[in-house]
């Protein structure tokens, strides 16, 4: 399977197949979606999705693979995206591999952030190995 | 130097046609970065760009239901003190208050919870107070529960036991219902006790 899942089609199938983690959820174990993953609760692992949001409240501890990410909660660990977002309320530690990133003013990141070209996405079979 | 001055002389004969054209963007750059280096412009763009991707978050979410979409294959364990709807696949426990296990949704799996709604597929265990099984539910494994509806059509391949809250019901009883009956309990007693 590829690392980055295939992008949805339509808005409609994109509101279909996102997923929605509330508050009082916590999550331990591999999450795999091709779609959108809202995390307002707790996610302890390994996230792979084409777009995910850590809302402001959110944490999530682990590897996330994904297109898309933007965080305005907590995350602690390492992320592989095309693009990243970082709001305001970001609370960010470990490492973002990204193309592109956006860092709002106030967002606290105490991470590397490591640029990489957008074919090294699309290859990220096995995640590296880091030194923490 | 032979480089710089193919450059330097190059443009001249050109100028004419070719400096309007390049001073335009130029103009627009210095623009761009007088506006970021005004405060007030900066922030705009991106909270305005954050806010209502976060925005679309909140009003499916403040239902407080958790929704495991259908794309969504989680490997490991789900804990909730409110409900979940699972359309997707889990393999692994899913413990909450009322869980909905929707049509073509599958759980391998003990699904523990107050109230379980099965329309799709568990392979494992229900331990429910109340168990409903509509009738594309199927069932493989025991389902302990106290309260019970199976609707025509469901399958089931397993025992149905009403122990839900008496032999194996250390799980998800005991930390609401019991603890305030053994705090209450041996208060009563010893009053009681006491009296006579």
């Amino acid at each position: 399977m590829p690392a980055l899942p295939r992008r949805a089609g339509s808005l409609q199938d994109r509101e279909e197949i996102a997923s929605h983690l509330a508050r009082a959820l916590t999550v331990k174990g591999v999450l795999d979606t091709d779609g959108e993953l809202f995390v307002l609760g707790h996610v302890l692992g390994r996230i792979n999705a084409d777009r995910l949001v850590v809302v402001p409240g959110g944490y999530v501890e682990g590897d996330v693979v994904a297109r898309d990410v933007l965080i305005g909660g907590r995350l602690n660990g390492r992320v592989f995206a095309l693009n990243v977002t970082l709001d305001a309320s970001a609370d960010v530690t470990g490492r973002i591999f990204h193309h592109t990133v956006t860092v709002a003013k106030g967002a606290k990141v105490d991470a590397r952030m490591p640029w990489r070209p957008p074919s090294y996405f699309e290859t990220l079979d096995q995640l590296p190995e880091t030194r923490t | 130097m032979s480089v710089f001055s193919r450059n330097d002389k190059a443009p001249e004969p050109v100028s004419s046609a070719k400096p309007p054209e390049t001073k335009p963007p130029e103009r627009g750059d210095i623009t761009m970065s007088t506006s970021y280096s005004d405060p007030k412009s900066v922030p705009v763009p991106p909270v305005s760009g954050l806010a209502p991707a976060m925005g679309a978050a909140r009003p499916a979410a403040q239902g407080s239901a958790s929704i495991i979409s259908k794309a969504l294959k989680i490997t490991g364990q789900l804990e909730s003190t409110e409900d979940i709807e699972i359309l997707g696949e889990v393999n692994g426990d899913v413990r909450a208050v009322t869980v909905k296990v929707g049509p073509n949704a599958k759980v391998k799996g003990t699904v523990y919870g107050d109230e379980v709604e099965l329309s799709g597929t568990v392979e494992g265990k229900i331990e429910a107070k109340k168990v409903v099984l509509t009738r594309t539910a199927h069932m493989s494994g025991d389902v302990i529960h106290s309260d019970i509806r199976i609707e025509s059509g469901a399958f089931i391949d397993g025992h149905c036991r009403p122990e839900f809250g008496k032999t194996e019901s250390k799980v998800s009883a005991p930390k609401t219902m019991t603890p305030p009956r053994d705090l209450s309990a041996p208060e009563k007693t010893n009053g009681a006790a006491a009296k006579v």
